[in-house]
């Protein structure tokens, strides 16, 4: 109840005041608030600019005191750092550090602001093994937010393991 | 970016009934008008039940939804409006919220810090803790009001002597335990 009360108000604002770059169709959401289609483009100035991306938002009934699952759908993934070819998002504020102060618009200029901030195009380096491994829901990974770099949890034990056989990754 | 901003500062200023003025207002987590109003010691206003049940989803890292500080039960300060108390007694369900702190004014009448007044007020006392210390510690306290030392020769002054030997030992032990642990 609280949470369909916070995403009415939260879908509103979007639809009133969308930020730049940043649209949702109220249409498509429909009766349904569960689950979002959020489009988002590329910040003009930065590699992405001018790429069409679509996000997709499910909400959990405890929304928004825990984190909605945020993946990129269609057939435009980003292809960056930390997203991998699957859709699922390395970033932090989709778990650890979720807070129920943000909202989805926060998290879309999050997003594309992660985005922005990449020079190269470049897949995660344990992309073809998680995206075989992983489960459905990116929230089941346990990730590790490393800085620049970003691991599920599997990689990095195996990276450890590499680097006591003395192996220099 | 500021244009479009102020010309819907310009709509919004004719009244509408629904939307609240400004969101100044509003929970930072439901989005609502506050009700049960509390405010963090870094400003930030919730309603009580949705910030209990932020505590209650974190309660190994309880921090500020808004701005990441260290929050807890204790140190949020609930708001009372005039006339809100009356409105509706919503602690059913979840604990109530945190009572406000009154402290008393400090009154200035006396000078402060010395009252040397008819409570018998001023206590000093010096004392150094550890045991091989108090020994030497002992040795400055003229005049205590202890009995005099036995007079040397009698039976009593030998014991006291060969007592006061032991302990030095025991000091002397425990400083080189000390020293070589």
């Amino acid at each position: 109840m609280a949470m369909e009360k916070r995403l009415q108000k939260e879908l509103q604002a979007l639809v009133n005041d969308p930020p730049v770059g940043i649209k949702v169709d109220a249409d498509q959401i429909g009766q349904n608030l569960s689950e979002w289609l959020v489009n988002v483009d590329g910040a003009p100035g930065s590699i992405y600019n001018g790429e069409k991306f679509q996000l997709q938002f499910k909400f959990g009934s405890r929304y928004p005191f825990e984190s909605p699952q945020v993946v990129f759908v269609g057939p435009n993934i980003p292809v960056h750092p930390h997203v991998y070819s699957n859709g699922h998002i390395c970033l932090s504020i989709l778990t650890d550090d979720w807070s129920p102060a943000l909202s989805v618009q926060s998290v879309c200029l999050s997003v594309v602001s992660m985005l922005s901030s990449c020079k190269e195009k470049k897949r995660p380096p344990d992309n073809a093994i998680y995206v075989k491994t992983c489960s459905k829901n990116p929230k089941k990974t346990r990730w590790w937010y490393h800085g620049k770099q970003c691991y599920h949890s599997e990689y990095k034990t195996s990276l450890l393991g590499m680097s006591s056989m003395g192996i220099n990754t | 970016m500021a244009t479009a901003a102020d010309s819907q500062d310009g709509e919004e200023a004719t009244p509408s009934p629904n939307s609240s003025e400004n969101g100044t207002f509003e929970c930072n987590i439901c989005l609502d008008t506050a009700r049960d109003a509390v405010v963090s010691m870094c400003g930030h206003l919730f309603c009580w039940p949705c910030l209990h049940q932020w505590l209650e989803t974190r309660p190994t890292r309880q921090v500020c939804p808004v701005c990441k500080a260290g929050i807890s039960k204790e140190k949020v300060v609930p708001l009372y409006g005039r006339g809100s108390t009356n409105q509706q007694d919503p602690r059913d369900k979840v604990p109530p919220r945190p009572a406000g702190q009154r402290s008393e004014p400090e009154n200035n009448t006396n000078f402060p810090g010395f009252g040397f007044g008819g409570d018998g007020g001023l206590h000093f006392s010096f004392g150094i803790g550890a045991f091989p210390f108090t020994f030497f510690a002992s040795t400055l306290n003229l005049n205590d009001g202890r009995p005099q030392p036995p007079s040397a020769g009698t039976p009593q002054y030998a014991e006291e002597q060969f007592l006061s030997k032991v302990f030095l030992w025991v000091a002397v032990l425990f400083i080189f335990w000390l020293l070589i642990a």
